[in-house]
C-alpha cells in the first residue's frame, strides 16, 4: 500500500516544492531537454466555419461571444501557452466548459488543434503520420478518465493491461506488468475481479495502473478523482502524487477544483473561457493571484498548508535587533520550504525563541513565534512586525 | 393519354421486365434456387439423420446450459409432444427452413449492418429497401418469386430472407454506432488501429444488440412459417395451408402448438445466448 499523506517525505529534488528565486520557467518554453511537453498558442474553434473564424480571430482580434455571432463557432482553446518539464505534475484548473478537456486531449491529438502546435519530446504532434502517432500514444502518453472506462467484460488484471495488450506485448509478459502495476496502486490482491465488483476509488486506482503498466513518461488525467466522495478522494490525490514523484512520471492533471490544484500541482494553470489567465505554483497563484478571477478563485483557500518557512521568516538583521540575547547562528535550523507541520513540530520540540532558516549553508531569516502566527493571519509583510 | 392507359403500360412493362428476367437471368435463379434448397437439405439432413429423441434431448441439454433446468425439461418434454402429435418430420422441416433462412440473412445482414455502422451515410439507401422490405406485404413477391425460383422450399426461403434480414442489420448497424464515446476515446489514447479498435472495443459493445437482432430475425422467420407454406415450404406450415383448406381444424391446432413450441424454444435459447452488459461504473 502506499503511504498516505506524506506530502513532507517526498523524496530526491523533484518533490521539491520549492522553486529557487526568480522563476525563470514560468508559461515560458525552454529549450532544455527536460522539457516533455511543450504547447505554442493553441487554439482549438469548433464548428464547420473554424477555419474562417481563427483567421478573423488572427487578423481582427475577435472574442469569444463575436466569433459565436459572426460564425456560430464556438472557442474552447484560446491561445494556450505552456510547457510541462519531466517530472512536474501540472494542474490545469477551471470551471466547467473552460476548456480543460479540450486542451488536453490536443496533448495527445484526440482533438486536432485549430492553430499552434504542440511538441511532446521536442516532435510536432502535427509532423506524425498515423502510425507514429499510435506508437507514441501507445508508449509515450497514456490517459486516465474522469468516466474510468473500465472494460465491464474484462477482470481487473486484463484491464490494467489493456495498453500493452494493443501493443502486441505478449500475455505473460503484460500480466506481469500489469500485476506489478496494480500492486502499486494496492488492488494487488483483486487481480481476477471484475470492474463492477470494485467501488468508485478503486476502479479510478484500475484506470491510472492501467495508464502506469505502459510505463509512459507522461501521463495525462482528465478529472480522474471528480466522481469520488471526499475522504477517498483526498486519499486518492495523496497516493497519486506520492507515486508519480516516486516513479518520475510527469502528469497534466485536470481538475475544476482549486483545492485538487493545489494539493496536487507542481504548477497550476488557471483557465476561464478557453485562455490560461495565470500559470504558477500553487503559493504563487494563492499569495498573488493575477486578476480579480483569480483572486475569487483563492479566497475560499485555506492558506495553511501553503505557508513555508521563507514565508513567515522575519530578516537576520531584524531578529538580531530585536533580541540581542539570542546568537541566531545557534538556532535549530530548517529549509526554505518548510511546510507548517514542520515548524509547529520544530517550535515545540525547541524552547528557543525561533527557528533558523538556511539555505544553501546561508542563514537567510528566523521564523519565530509571533511571526508564524503572523504569516497564518494572512498579515501580508509578517518580516516587518515586530518579533 | 388518360390514367389507365398509363397504369396499363406499367402493367405491361412490370410483366416484360419478369419476362425478361425469366429468360436472361434464368441461370442466376437456377444458381439461387440451388443455394438455398442446398442449404436448407442440408440442415433437414442432419436434423432428419438424428432420432426424435436424440434432438429432443440435445435442446433439451443447451437449454439447461443456456436458460435452466426447468426450461431443459420443459423442452424436451413440448418436442416430445410434437413428436406424438404425428408431426416430428414436420417440426424438423420448418426447423430446418428457419434455420437456414436466418443462417444466410445473417451471412449477409451482419456484414451490411457493421458497414452501415461505419458510413451513416449509407443509410440514405439502406434505410429505405429496409423499410421496403419490412412494409412489403410478403404476397406481392411470392407470385414473381414462384415464377423465378419456382415452387418449393427455394421460394419460401426467398420470402423468409426478406423478413428476416432488416432486424439483424437494423441492430447491427445501431450496436456499431453506438459504442460508448469514452471507450472510443480510450482505444484512440491507447494508440489502437482501427482493426483493433473494431474487434476489441466496438464489436464486443455491440455484441448485446446484435445478439438482439439475431433474435428477432428468427422471430421474423417463424413469423412467415405459414405464409411460407403456401409455397410450398413443406413442414408445418405447410401443414396447417393445408389443414386449413380442408376445414380439418383439429389438424390446423396441433401445427399451430408445434410452431408455437419451436417459436419458444428458440427464441428463449437466443435470448439466454445475450451477454447481459454489465455497468461499467
Ligand atoms: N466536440 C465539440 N463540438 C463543439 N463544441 C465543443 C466540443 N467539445 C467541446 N466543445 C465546447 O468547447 C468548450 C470547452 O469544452 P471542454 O469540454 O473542453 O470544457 P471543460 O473545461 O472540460 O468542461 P468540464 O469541466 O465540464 O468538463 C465548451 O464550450 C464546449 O461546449
Ligand atoms: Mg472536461
Amino acid at each position: 500500500m502506499i503511504t498516505v499523506g506524506a506530502r513532507k517525505a517526498e523524496p530526491g529534488p523533484n518533490g521539491s516544492r520549492h522553486e529557487p528565486a526568480g522563476g525563470a520557467m514560468l508559461g515560458s518554453p525552454s529549450n532544455s531537454d527536460d522539457v516533455l511537453v511543450d504547447c505554442r498558442s493553441l487554439w482549438k474553434i469548433f464548428g464547420s466555419r473554424a477555419s474562417a473564424a481563427m483567421k478573423a480571430v488572427q487578423e481582427r482580434g475577435l472574442g469569444k461571444t463575436e466569433v459565436l455571432k459572426e460564425f456560430g463557432c464556438v472557442v474552447g482553446v484560446a491561445n494556450a501557452t505552456f510547457s510541462v518539464r519531466r517530472g512536474e505534475i501540472f494542474c490545469i484548473m477551471g470551471l466547467s466548459g473552460s476548456g480543460k478537456s479540450t486542451l488536453l486531449r490536443m496533448l495527445n491529438r484526440l482533438v486536432e488543434p485549430t492553430s499552434g502546435e504542440v511538441f511532446v519530446k521536442g516532435r510536432a504532434l502535427s509532423s506524425l503520420d498515423a502510425a507514429a502517432l499510435r506508437e507514441l500514444r501507445a508508449r509515450h502518453v497514456a490517459m486516465v478518465f474522469q468516466s474510468v472506462a473500465l472494460l465491464p467484460h474484462r477482470t481487473v488484471l486484463e484491464n490494467a493491461a489493456f495498453g500493452l495488450e494493443v501493443r502486441g506485448v505478449a500475455k505473460a509478459e503484460r500480466h506481469r506488468a500489469a500485476e506489478e502495476a496494480l500492486r502499486k496502486v494496492g488492488l494487488g490482491d483483486w487481480l481476477q475481479r471484475y470492474p463492477r465488483e470494485l467501488s468508485g476509488g478503486m476502479q479510478q486506482r484500475v484506470g491510472l495502473a492501467r495508464a502506469l503498466a505502459v510505463d509512459p513518461e507522461i501521463i495525462l488525467m482528465d478529472e480522474p478523482f471528480s466522481a469520488l466522495d471526499p475522504l477517498i478522494r483526498r486519499q486518492l490525490q495523496d497516493e497519486f502524487r506520492q507515486l508519480t514523484k516516486d516513479l518520475g512520471k510527469s502528469a497534466v492533471f485536470i481538475t475544476h477544483d482549486l483545492d485538487e490544484a493545489i494539493r496536487i500541482g507542481d504548477r497550476i494553470a488557471i483557465m476561464k473561457d478557453g485562455a490560461i489567465i495565470q500559470i504558477g505554483t500553487p503559493e504563487e497563484i494563492v499569495l498573488a493571484p493575477a486578476d480579480d478571477y483569480v483572486a475569487k478563485f483563492v479566497a475560499g483557500i485555506s492558506r495553511l498548508h501553503l505557508v513555508k518557512a521563507h514565508s513567515v521568516m522575519v530578516p537576520v538583521e531584524r531578529f538580531r535587533a530585536e533580541r540581542p540575547d539570542v546568537d541566531p547562528r545557534r538556532l535549530v535550523t530548517t529549509t526554505p520550504d518548510a511546510d507548517i507541520d514542520r515548524l509547529i513540530d520544530l517550535i515545540l520540540a525547541d524552547p528557543a525563541p525561533g527557528i533558523a532558516v538556511v539555505e544553501a549553508g546561508r542563514l537567510v531569516g528566523v521564523v519565530t513565534v509571533r511571526s508564524l502566527l503572523l504569516g497564518l493571519k494572512g498579515s501580508p509583510t509578517p518580516e516587518l512586525a515586530p518579533v | 393519354m388518360d390514367t389507365s392507359t398509363v397504369a396499363e403500360l406499367f402493367d405491361f412493362w412490370v410483366d416484360e421486365g419478369q419476362y425478361w428476367l425469366a429468360d436472361n437471368a434464368a441461370f442466376l435463379f437456377e444458381w439461387l434456387r440451388f443455394v438455398f434448397e442446398g442449404f436448407y437439405g442440408g440442415a433437414l439432413a442432419v436434423l432428419e439423420f438424428s432420432p426424435w429423441f436424440a434432438v429432443a434431448t440435445i435442446f433439451g441439454l443447451l437449454a439447461w446450459r443456456i436458460v435452466s433446468l426447468s426450461f431443459g425439461a420443459l423442452t424436451t418434454a413440448a418436442l416430445a409432444a410434437c413428436w406424438a402429435m404425428g408431426l416430428w418430420a414436420e417440426t424438423m422441416s420448418t426447423l430446418a427452413l428457419v434455420a437456414s433462412a436466418t443462417g444466410i440473412a445473417l451471412v449477409l445482414a451482419l456484414p451490411i449492418g457493421v458497414l452501415t455502422g461505419f458510413f451513416p451515410k449509407l443509410d440514405h439507401v439502406v434505410e429505405p429497401i429496409l423499410d421496403l422490405m419490412q412494409t412489403l406485404p410478403p404476397y406481392i413477391y411470392l407470385i414473381p418469386a414462384i415464377a423465378l425460383l419456382g415452387f418449393g422450399p427455394g421460394t419460401a426461403l426467398a420470402a423468409t430472407l426478406v423478413v428476416a434480414m432488416p432486424p439483424a442489420i437494423r441492430l447491427t448497424s445501431l450496436g456499431i454506432r453506438t459504442t460508448p464515446i469514452q471507450f472510443v476515446e480510450l482505444g484512440k489514447s491507447t494508440g489502437m488501429t482501427p482493426a483493433q479498435m473494431f474487434f476489441k472495443i466496438r464489436l464486443p459493445f455491440a455484441m448485446p444488440s446484435i445478439m438482439a437482432g439475431i433474435n428477432q430475425s428468427l422471430m421474423m422467420a417463424f413469423g412467415m412459417v405459414v405464409i411460407a407454406g403456401i409455397v410450398g415450404s413443406g413442414g408445418l406450415g405447410e401443414t396447417i395451408y393445408e389443414a386449413t383448406r380442408t376445414l380439418d381444424i383439429g389438424k390446423s391446432i396441433d401445427a399451430a402448438i408445434a410452431i408455437v413450441i419451436l417459436t419458444i424454444v428458440i427464441d428463449r435459447l437466443t435470448q439466454g445466448l445475450v451477454p447481459s452488459r454489465k455497468d461499467p461504473r
